[in-house]
């Protein structure tokens, strides 16, 4: 999906739908399969495992107490693919050309290179944990859990000096609020097909499906 | 003792870098302009870089090393001496010669650019390796840890490969190696390699130019060369 205002707007859709209805969540499930690159996207993206190890382990919790862990499972395992989708298919500088064409120059601006930063700051941090894999090996040193802690404080202080090289960047370049940007967007043939599904996964996630069944009856 | 290079070869995207040359035993500089692949040629040599072709031999060599260019990537101990003690270094002794005693409960991160460089050589050249790979060594040290660093690069007993674009401060070195436009050309040995070495520092380009050319690039050469004009 080419245009960033649907891709935003669907998988913002699809993320509620999913998240309020289980067969939200098996319909927006298929929405991404039919519309996404898919378990080849998943597969990229080595995050998700853990993600979803994460999340088995609170659905198991969930079970055992209240006795909904699966529902729960399923729902969230269908939001993390939809963000894994979002966060593989973004390209630098399309949260700030969306924002400033929903928001503004100003709110929309700013509002669009916080996001950028974040974007940025996040493969920043992919990069470090790179290099400090690369930096244990050389010392002949394991990666294992041990090393979180150490790992972590170096991944934040790079992150806050980061942060701040670029406020001082943004101070010196005169900043202060909003900017001026005229918005361009690609835009893909199924992009239309795309969005018009999603907001009937949406439509479909709220009707309660166990009444219309009665009704039926 | 040697490191072979058999049309080794690294493709990424629109770019490429290919190398081949033997690399014995003394001191090596590899030169070029920033961006043409130094780093990456380290990383290949110390087998942290899947090649794409060829071949990389490491003929009877045991222990190896590389000193990354940024040194806080290396950082992996939560203070000075965890730092040290993870270099397999005496922290004491470290601490002692880079002015950081009394500080071994300090965060490395806490320290500057350049105190961290001394820190991270200090730790690196305390002990001899086969093979030594030291990616920009010279950045952020000023001219008297420059020299002092190069003494002590001088005095490795293994191959040392030293991947930089300094143009002043040298070590006096055994061969000259250049990387221009995705390929590693081996210039020879010094004075030699004057003729087919791009990247020549200007102070060596200068005294060659005005009939005494100096017999290495180490500041002690330089001298040496510019005196015998005077005399």
């Amino acid at each position: 999906m080419q245009d960033p205002r649907i891709r935003i707007a669907a998988a913002a859709i699809l993320s509620v739908s999913a998240f309020i209805s289980l067969h939200g969540a098996v319909l927006a499930f298929l929405w991404w399969l039919v519309f996404t690159p898919g378990v080849h996207l998943a597969t990229k993206i080595r995050l998700v495992v853990p993600l979803l190890l994460v999340t088995a382990f609170f659905s198991l919790v969930l079970e055992i107490f209240s006795g909904n862990g699966l529902s729960y499972f399923i729902r969230m395992t269908v939001i993390i693919l939809i963000g894994m989708w979002l966060y593989g298919e973004q390209k630098p500088g399309e949260f700030l050309t969306t924002s400033v064409w929903l928001l503004g120059d100003r709110a929309g601006f700013d509002l669009g290179l916080v996001a950028e930063m974040g974007m940025q700051s996040l493969s920043c941090i992919r990069a470090d944990v790179g290099r400090i894999r690369v930096a244990a090996k050389i010392k002949g040193l394991r990666w294992g859990v041990h090393s979180l802690i150490p790992g972590s404080v170096i991944l934040v202080h790079g992150a806050l000096a980061r942060a701040e090289d670029s406020a001082e960047l943004l101070a010196i370049r005169g900043y202060r609020s909003g900017g001026t940007l005229c918005p361009e967007f690609q835009k893909g043939p199924r992009d239309p097909a795309a969005g018009f599904f999603a907001v009937c996964v949406a439509f479909l996630a709220l009707v309660p499906v166990s009444e219309f069944f009665i009704l039926y009856r | 003792m040697n490191m072979r290079l058999d049309h080794a070869c690294v493709i990424r995207d629109h770019w490429s870098l290919s190398a081949t040359g033997t690399f014995d035993k003394g001191v090596h500089l590899v030169s070029g302009v920033t961006g043409s692949g130094k780093s990456t040629l380290a990383l290949m040599m110390a087998g942290l870089f899947p090649l794409s072709e060829g071949s990389i031999v490491k003929g009877e060599l045991s222990t190896c090393m590389l000193s990354l260019q940024f040194p806080e990537l290396q950082v992996t101990g939560r203070t000075l001496e965890e730092e040290c003690a993870s270099w397999g270094a005496p922290a004491e002794k470290i601490l002692g010669a880079t002015g950081l005693t009394g500080r071994r409960n300090t965060s490395p991160l806490s320290l500057s650019r350049g105190e961290l460089k001394r820190l991270h050589l200090a730790c690196v050249l305390s002990r001899d390796y086969d093979l030594l790979l030291l990616d920009e060594p010279f950045s952020s040290l000023d001219c008297e840890e420059k020299s002092k660093t190069c003494t002590t690069i001088e005095q490795k007993p293994g191959i040392t490969v030293i991947f930089t674009h300094e143009q002043e401060i040298l070590p006096r070195v055994f061969r000259i190696w250049e990387i221009a436009e995705g390929r590693l050309t081996d210039c020879g040995r010094l004075p030699d390699a004057y003729e087919r070495w791009h990247h020549v520092p200007p102070a060596v380009k200068r005294l060659t130019a005005l009939g005494s050319p100096p017999g290495n690039i180490s500041i002690r050469d330089i001298r040496e060369a510019a005196c015998r004009i005077q005399g």
